[in-house]
């Protein structure tokens, strides 16, 4: 768990220091948000609203973990912490909790972007929010390991897509849904796929902490 | 020059009992489904095609749940006999599963009156098949063997959550798809002889799923062993 911190810790400060891979996520965001209001006009964008959300917060997801590694390949640095005793757990674990980190970030302002670009009224705020806490946390760990499997493949960028969207489809039903009836005020029907939201992230998380490790070559 | 001998595998004294079987197991589910089984009072005929729709999603949970389990086998002990359970297994999951999709398409034009509908059965389908061809797919982007199993069965045990999802999917979600009438609460709600003649369509294609895998696993088994030798040589 310490080496965990330690990589979660490196990863964030690398992030501050080069926040080239933040950047790129909020554009996307922020891009997505803007097309989705003139393509489908602000009545339908307001219905589309949830589900664009979390579509686009996934392909952010992919962006920031894609850049990490990226980043630890440029250097050699993912060598370094490989060879360490349970370097590769701790390198799946603390990956995941930055990038949980950095992708509330994003989650933050594309919310913003949302409610002030398309008008986005919630009448749960709170229940919302805890769809998206839940969200950002469900989302890294189906992500990392799908980027850490084709590391070293040519056709990642293919790839990631194709291997994490179906494995990410409950999650994403799950947030899309929370986040809708939150928006009409449905508090149980939220906390109701809330609760999927997490179970399944749950199920994710500990598969991915279990094997993630195995993953990255 | 020179040529290698390759040891058959062991899976070729199966093959040939298993074929016989299978085939034997084919022609009698058909003759119930088309003779014996009585027409739907509501559907008429076309519901017969429930004897291939049916069975084909059965043996792809089955398979899907075998690379699961080859996957493990794969991680723990890192032998390819499970690697090649996993990928044949794979293989022919994905093509019940397409026949499951065909054949649900060709049963709900006449019954819904469209071939495909957004409906949580058939998209929670269509997605475990977009998974598993990824993990094939996966799976030819590498020669090198060990690193591909590896990959191949981490995408094996993920995906694995797919089965409940699908299966479940017609319980959770508001569905136009049928909910349960064999595996429910309180016992089947079928004709006797549409039961029957639906366990053994099950039956059949089951051994007809072993006979496949069976196949092709000692094909991929006779591949690796080439791999290794030309890594060692």
């Amino acid at each position: 768990m310490r080496r965990a911190a330690l990589v979660a810790a490196r990863e964030l400060r690398a992030d501050m220091r080069h926040p080239d891979g933040i950047a790129t996520a909020m554009t996307l965001m922020g891009a997505l948000v803007l097309v989705e209001s003139v393509v489908v006009g602000p009545q339908t964008a307001r219905d589309v609203a949830p589900a664009l959300y979390w579509i686009s917060l996934f392909f952010a997801a992919v962006v920031l973990t894609t850049r990490s590694f990226e980043r630890e390949l440029a250097d050699d640095a993912i060598d370094a912490v490989l060879a360490l005793p349970g370097g590769r757990d701790a390198l799946y674990a603390g990956k995941l909790l930055a990038l949980a980190a950095t992708l509330a970030l994003v989650a933050i302002v594309g919310a913003i972007l949302q409610i002030a670009l398309v008008d986005l009224r919630l009448a749960l705020p709170g229940h919302a929010a805890l769809a998206v806490a839940l969200g950002v946390v469900a989302l890294p760990a189906v992500v990392i390991l799908d980027v850490a499997l084709t590391l070293r493949l040519r056709a990642r960028a293919a790839l990631v897509p194709i291997l994490a969207v179906p494995a990410l489809l409950p999650q994403l039903i799950a947030a899309t849904n929370a986040v809708s009836l939150a928006s009409v005020g449905d508090a149980a029907g939220s906390i109701a796929w809330s609760g999927l939201l997490l179970a399944v992230g749950l199920i994710y998380a500990v598969t991915g902490l279990t094997i993630g490790g195995t993953a990255i070559e | 020059m020179t040529t290698t001998a390759i040891r058959p595998s062991t899976s070729v004294r199966f093959r040939q009992p298993l074929a016989a079987v299978s085939v034997a197991g084919a022609l009698i589910a058909s003759a119930m489904a088309l003779l014996w089984a009585p027409p739907d009072a509501n559907q008429g005929e076309v519901q017969r095609i429930m004897y291939v729709h049916v069975p084909s999603a059965w043996t792809a949970y089955l398979a899907f749940f075998v690379v699961f389990l080859a996957s493990i086998g794969w991680l723990w002990t890192r032998r390819h006999a499970f690697d090649a359970v996993a990928v044949a297994s794979a293989e022919v999951g994905v093509l019940f599963t397409a026949l499951a999709l065909i054949g649900g398409s060709i049963w709900a034009k006449p019954t819904w009156g469209v071939w495909w509908t957004w409906e949580p059965r058939l998209i929670t389908t269509a997605v475990m098949f977009v998974m598993y061809l990824g993990y094939l797919l996966l799976r030819s982007l590498s020669s090198d063997v060990d690193g591909r199993a590896t990959r191949a069965a981490v995408i094996g045990v993920v995906a694995v959550v797919n089965i409940p999802i699908v299966h479940l999917s017609v319980t959770w979600m508001n569905a136009l798809h049928q909910l349960p009438t064999v595996m429910r609460p309180g016992g089947p709600s079928m004709d006797g002889r549409m039961l029957a003649t639906l366990l053994v369509s099950v039956l059949a294609f089951t051994i007809i799923y072993a006979w496949l895998v069976v196949s092709r696993a000692g094909l991929e088994r006779d591949r690796q062993r080439r791999l290794l030798e030309a890594r060692s040589a």
